[in-house]
């Protein structure tokens, strides 16, 4: 029994020290690109404004926009939790969880697939249609606009999944000039068939109150049932990579093929699958915003929760689970962004800056690898010690 | 019997010597234990010895591709560090690999001056400079290639010729030819060995690595075996036999007792007849090979690697296609089978390179034991996983198996190598097969997981499965094979009913082409008297 | 209708636009070859043509020099090259992901940037004046001659220098010791480092070739293609360019016949759209074109691999 604890302790001091490493490297990732865009910031501020001295407590002045703002507000020197941001940013994670969930998946077949931008603005364009010309008045209304919606971004997805698995053609391609294809068509389709002439901008008409997605909180914040249905995906998606054969199959065959068609598994059908789920994901993303969010479907350009998406499956290390809190960080920052813009005139598109950061450090293998190879050193040899002091491991 | 080792003098010209060279992997396997090697100047040295006897280490290191733990070498009487290829060719070394490095798109010339081109104004590659150089050395050296031609569309003798200018051309004195003639065809080595001695007469020196013991004959001076990471000794090829060098090479002391109950076969399980397969190069690796393995009995396929057992293997499992001839188990042909309805047939294979196919190595021991398995109802609940039974299988299997690790949890690539083979090993065996295919099963493990392993396969043959077992380990082999069948040249050239019958020198004159059976001995392998059906062989 | 759009086609001004709207396609698609032979994909193309494209008539405004602004635009290339190498090279960060981070720096960082050095918002607005932007050349003989004159005369100066450069870019990969190593990095990495070229110094090479072509292709698009920069400028081009080095088996000459196919699809649609059509359907045209060019190159390799005889299952 003794022995039992003393192993056990010993791989969660090992394991937790590489898991310590992984969060540690994570954190460092994400302060350089903080850091990167507080130098933009500065930067900015100095270029354009006259009074140069006033930099330096301009500039802390935006950083205190874009970090603390989004959640307090500071009024005659009291500090107060602003919960209209918080349903507010709450309400941003609603797509790019979708979307982010969409990534994970197909990144975890190691499928470059870059379509949940164009299907995420498909599905938002039918579930608006469905909300107009089919709906029924009743509750029902929503769940059938988002099925449609779920349906159509699956059938889309086929396309570049097949492409792949039969021709071998590169799904990075073809699904980042499929974005264009579904954008172009939608405003097409927006422009001469369905638009409402009567309003001033292009949009459709207005969907049926019924098919409006039911705020969950009061307030203009736009915190609708949308995010529960998010948070319940979160778990399915969980589940399936995690719990069921065909999530399996995903991840195996994005860790080794070879060894996957050896293992028996079908190969091209998991390939095709993923990328199927990651268009439904999409789809479901953008309808649930666009009823949720809008009365009449008013997008003229690709929305950008695809882009975004990556970011959080890239952040939560592909894992669904992690999602909804890279999503949660991403809406903060974007929050952070836009006060930035309103109050110190400092664009918002700072957030773009800060992801491509991310991108760059987050998926660093080399990032401080130096420092990991450090503490591999170190646990390996812990781990002789602990043998050769009579651990039961013989060769 | 008596072996004659020559004698080195002390003013001797030695153009390469290696003192002590020991180099320990960090897996822990000693590769080259205290080795000294050496070469006369304007001699063609033969370094042979079985895979896993050190010898291609030896060169890696002679070649600064690796560096030995201890040990010192002297290029010229003088003491060289070689960090890198790039020291070793400044010294004279030149390497022509067994598997070549060039560059397919590019021209003959391109590959030979690639690094040091003729250039017009220091930018411009000058060709007609490169073609005029690659002519030259080719008349000097008598290696006729054809400058313009693109190493993908040139037959391998020429890609060969090639690799050797290479090295010549960057001023190699040394040469180290890593197997050449594995790849060549009988009339292209005829000319190669030409080559190679006219080379010698214009005073280069030829390390010559290889097992076959007639072409050592033929061509070399001096032989050096190497076996289990040690030198056996460095000869005189005129004065040392075939079969002395094949004892030498290939016996040892059996280091491992192996209980194994005698064998008694049922039905055959798997029906190979008549299997052919010529592979990208236009080169015929099996030549109408037929045998056939039964339940309760282990058949074992011998034979130095490249000898076609690779293709064999691959054709089983359907990742190659053979081009005429059927391999059946129990009625069912498993050529252009799904790997999924092969297992179904009951079929499993330990895969020879356990890092590409036998394992996913970012995932966790479980989801890597349970891999042929997650699609089976016992496993799951509608679309859902039973996740208590998935672990208690997992837990189960790395009991019996006993598998070195933290957990379940533990990614495989944590694990050392004897217990990475037997996760493999506890997925391929543990579902009841009917064939195990088994294809270097023990190869760079220790010396725990391989006595586990092997007795495991005994151990399963005895309860019912047909045992096919491939292996280049004459030790192996002989230790664990009912019969064997030895494979050369793509045929099957030997067929032991019994293998107790054999010792490892015996075998190994079969695994070297010193011996074959006649037709009818290999044909016993098929055990067609053992089919109910008549059949028409 | 068809009819009229058909006619058009074979009028030569026509042709003319078609080749004004391949040149910066042809630039990007030069720099996805280079990149591809030396075995690095570089999808940050897009992005990099629309900083350097900023960037260039930034300094070309500052400068009142197109000159230096071209140059400018591709210097900034050759760094975003060279950054995107240090993070899929030495940190290992992956070449696709550094690419769409590039992209990423593109689409939103662009407008940020232009409003930190000039506080104007989204694009440049009135600052062009005609010094800044590249001048056209009308070539003295050529263009006198009926046809082919309107056709080949009175282009930009950057237009003219794309053709060239695909000319260049063979030079360089088949005829200088450089292009020779750049082949057999990307070939055959093994076989280069092991006559001692650096594999990783040749990859670096590349990619700060690949964006300087994506800088000259920027700056066309802002020193003269669309007078000025605005977001949303280059429009997917440089993912355009991925399929044509695709389409082209990855030579120049093939990449520039890939191009100009795309430029004729999307000068098809500007006639197009002026002839009534849907200017939305015809914008996806170029789009759906190169999906469909993609789709067909990857069919003939299948086919040819098939001949092969690769029996074994490839990524």
């Amino acid at each position: 029994m003794n022995k039992f604890w003393q192993n056990l302790k010993s791989i969660l001091v090992k394991d937790r020290r590489m898991m310590m490493f992984s969060i540690i490297r994570g954190l460092a990732a994400i302060l350089i690109a903080l850091g990167v865009g507080a130098i933009f910031i500065f930067l900015t501020i100095y270029i354009n404004t006259d009074d140069k001295s006033q930099t330096f407590s301009k500039g802390l002045e935006a950083l205190k926009y874009m970090l603390i703002g989004p959640l307090f507000t500071t009024k005659a020197g009291v500090v107060s939790f602003n919960t209209m941001n918080f349903y507010q940013i709450l309400a941003a994670m609603i797509p790019t969880i979708f979307t982010g969930l969409a990534v994970c998946v197909m990144f975890s077949a190691n499928q470059f697939n870059l379509a949940g931008e164009g299907v995420c603005m498909t599905g938002g364009f039918v579930a608006a249609l469905c909300g107009i010309y089919l709906s029924t008045g009743t509750a029902l209304d929503p769940f059938i606009c988002i099925i449609v919606a779920a349906v159509v971004g699956g059938v889309i997805m086929l396309i570049p999944a097949f492409l792949k698995v039969k021709i071998g053609a590169s799904e990075m391609v073809t699904t980042l000039m499929l974005n264009y294809v579904l954008m172009y068509l939608i405003l097409h389709f927006l422009n001469f068939n369905f638009a409402d002439r009567s309003k001033g901008s292009t949009q459709t008409y207005a969907f049926a109150e019924s098919a409006r997605i039911p705020a969950l909180v009061e307030g203009g914040s736009k915190l609708n049932w949308g995010f529960v249905v998010a948070l319940v995906f979160v778990v399915i998606i969980a589940l399936f990579m995690f719990r069921t054969r065909w999530g399996y199959s995903i991840r195996m065959i994005g860790i080794n093929q070879s060894f996957s068609q050896y293992s028996g598994m079908k190969v091209g059908s998991a390939i095709v699958l993923s990328q199927v789920i990651g268009g439904v994901l999409s789809g479901i993303g953008g309808g649930i915003e666009v009823l949720g969010r809008y009365s009449t479907f008013l997008w003229k350009e690709l929305p950008g929760y695809g882009w975004t998406g990556v970011t959080i499956a890239i952040l939560a290390k592909n894992n669904p689970i992690f999602v909804p809190f890279a999503a949660l960080f991403m809406a903060y920052l974007n929050k952070g962004c836009m006060l930035m813009s309103t109050y110190c005139d400092i664009p918002s598109e700072m957030i773009d800056i800060i992801q491509a950061a991310i991108f760059l450090f987050f998926a660093a293998e080399q990032f401080l690898s130096k420092y990991r190879q450090k503490l591999v050193v170190k646990s390996a040899k812990e781990e002789l010690a602990h043998i050769a002091k009579g651990g039961a491991e013989n060769a | 019997m008596e072996h004659k080792e020559t004698v080195e003098s002390a003013n001797e010209d030695l153009v390469v010597r290696m003192v002590g060279i020991t180099k320990v992997y960090p897996n822990g396997i000693a590769a080259n234990q205290k080795v000294d090697f050496s070469v006369r100047r304007g001699e063609i040295h033969a370094l042979m010895g079985e895979n896993g006897s050190g010898k291609s280490t030896l060169m890696k290191v002679l070649f600064g591709l690796e560096q030995p733990t201890e040990g010192e070498i002297y290029i010229n009487g003088e003491k060289a560090v070689l960090p890198s290829p790039t020291a070793a060719i400044a010294k004279g070394v030149g390497m022509v690999h067994q598997h070549f490095m060039l560059v397919p798109s590019l021209t003959v010339a391109e590959n030979i001056v690639l690094g040091m081109p003729p250039t017009k104004a220091g930018v411009f590659i000058d060709y007609k400079a490169a073609v005029k150089r690659t002519r030259e050395f080719s008349e000097r050296y008598n290696l006729p290639v054809d400058p313009m031609a693109k190493v993908m569309d040139i037959p391998v003798g020429m890609k060969q010729k090639v690799e050797i200018l290479k090295a010549l051309v960057r001023g190699a004195k040394i040469l180290i030819l890593d197997e050449p003639t594995a790849v060549l065809t009988t009339q292209e080595t005829a000319e190669l060995f030409h080559e190679l001695k006219h080379l010698k007469e214009q005073g280069y020196t030829i390390v010559f690595i290889s097992h076959k013991l007639n072409e050592i004959k033929e061509l070399t001076d001096r032989l050096t075996i190497m076996r289990d990471g040690k030198s056996m000794g460095v000869y005189d090829t005129a004065a040392i036999s075939e079969e002395e060098i094949s004892r030498l090479m290939v016996g040892r002391e059996v280091s491992l007792e192996l209980e194994k109950p005698k064998a008694e076969p049922g039905k055959t399980v798997l029906k190979v007849r008549k299997l052919c397969y010529t592979n990208e190069w236009d080169k015929r690796m099996l030549e109408d090979v037929s045998f056939s393995v039964r339940e309760g009995e282990i058949l074992g396929v011998a034979g130095i690697e490249g000898n076609g057992q690779r293709e064999l293997v691959d054709i089983l499992f359907n990742f190659r296609k053979p081009q005429s001839g059927t391999a059946e188990v129990e009625g069912v042909s498993l050529i252009r089978l799904s790997q999924r309805k092969i297992r179904e047939q009951g079929v499993s294979m330990i895969p020879e390179d356990r890092m590409t196919y036998g394992i996913a190595d970012k995932g966790s021991i479980e989801e890597n034991v349970l891999s042929d398995r997650i699609s089976k109802k016992r496993f799951n609940w509608g679309p859902l996983f039973r996740v208590k039974r998935m672990y208690a299988e997992s837990d189960r299997l790395i009991k019996d198996f006993k598998i070195k690790c933290k957990s379940r949890k533990q990614q495989v690539m944590m694990l050392s190598g004897g217990n990475i083979q037997k996760v493999v090993v506890a997925r391929e065996l543990s579902c009841s097969p009917r064939l195990i295919i088994a294809d270097q099963p023990t190869r760079g493990i220790d010396v725990g997981a391989t006595e586990f392993i092997r007795n495991k396969l005994v151990e399963l043959s005895r309860a019912g499965a047909a045992v096919l077992l491939v292996s280049a380990d004459i030790n192996e082999v002989l230790m664990l094979s009912d019969s064997l069948i030895v494979m050369n040249g793509g045929k099957v050239a030997a067929y032991f009913e019994d293998a107790g019958i054999l010792n490892d020198v015996m075998l190994g004159e079969y695994m070297l082409g010193l011996k074959h059976h006649d037709k009818e001995t290999i044909a016993k392998a098929c055990h067609e008297e053992a089919m109910p059906e008549v059949s028409n062989e | 209708m068809l009819e009229r759009l058909w006619e058009m086609v074979f009028k030569a001004d026509f042709l003319f636009v078609m080749i004004r709207i391949t040149a910066p396609i042809l630039f990007a698609a030069l720099g996805a070859v280079i990149a591809e032979k030396a075995g690095v994909c570089n999808i940050g193309l897009e992005g990099t043509m629309m900083i350097s494209a900023l960037f260039g008539f930034l300094i070309a405004y500052w400068t009142q020099s197109w000159i230096i602004g071209v140059l400018g635009a591709v210097a900034v290339g050759v760094l975003l090259g060279l950054m995107m190498g240090f993070f899929g090279i030495k940190l290992k960060t992956d070449i696709i992901l550094a690419g769409i981070a590039v992209n990423m720096l593109g689409g939103g960082g662009t407008i940020f940037l232009l409003y930190m050095f000039t506080g104007m918002r989204g694009n440049t607005g009135n600052l062009v004046t005609p010094n800044i932007l590249i001048p056209t050349v009308n070539i003295p003989l050529i263009s006198k001659i009926p046809v082919l004159g309107e056709i080949v005369s009175g282009h930009s100066v950057l237009t003219y220098v794309a053709f060239l450069f695909v000319f260049l870019m063979w030079v360089l990969l088949y005829k200088t010791s450089l292009g020779l190593n750049i082949r057999a990095v990307g070939e055959s990495p093994n076989a280069a480092s092991s006559v001692g070229v650096s594999v990783n110094k040749m990859k670096y090479i590349a990619l700060a070739i690949s964006g300087a072509m994506a800088g000259f292709g920027g700056a066309f698009m802002s020193m003269y293609y669309a007078q000025g920069w605005n977001s949303g400028m280059v429009a997917g081009r440089g993912f355009i360019a991925l399929a044509a080095q695709a389409m082209g088996r990855g030579e120049p000459v093939g990449a520039m016949l890939s191009s100009l196919l795309f430029g004729f699809a999307q000068a098809l649609a500007t006639k197009a759209s002026a002839l009534g059509y849907s200017s939305f359907l015809v914008s996806m045209i170029p789009y759906a074109f190169t999906i469909i060019g993609l789709v067909i190159y990857a069919w003939s390799t299948v086919n040819k691999v098939k001949k092969h005889r690769k029996l074994k299952i490839r990524e």
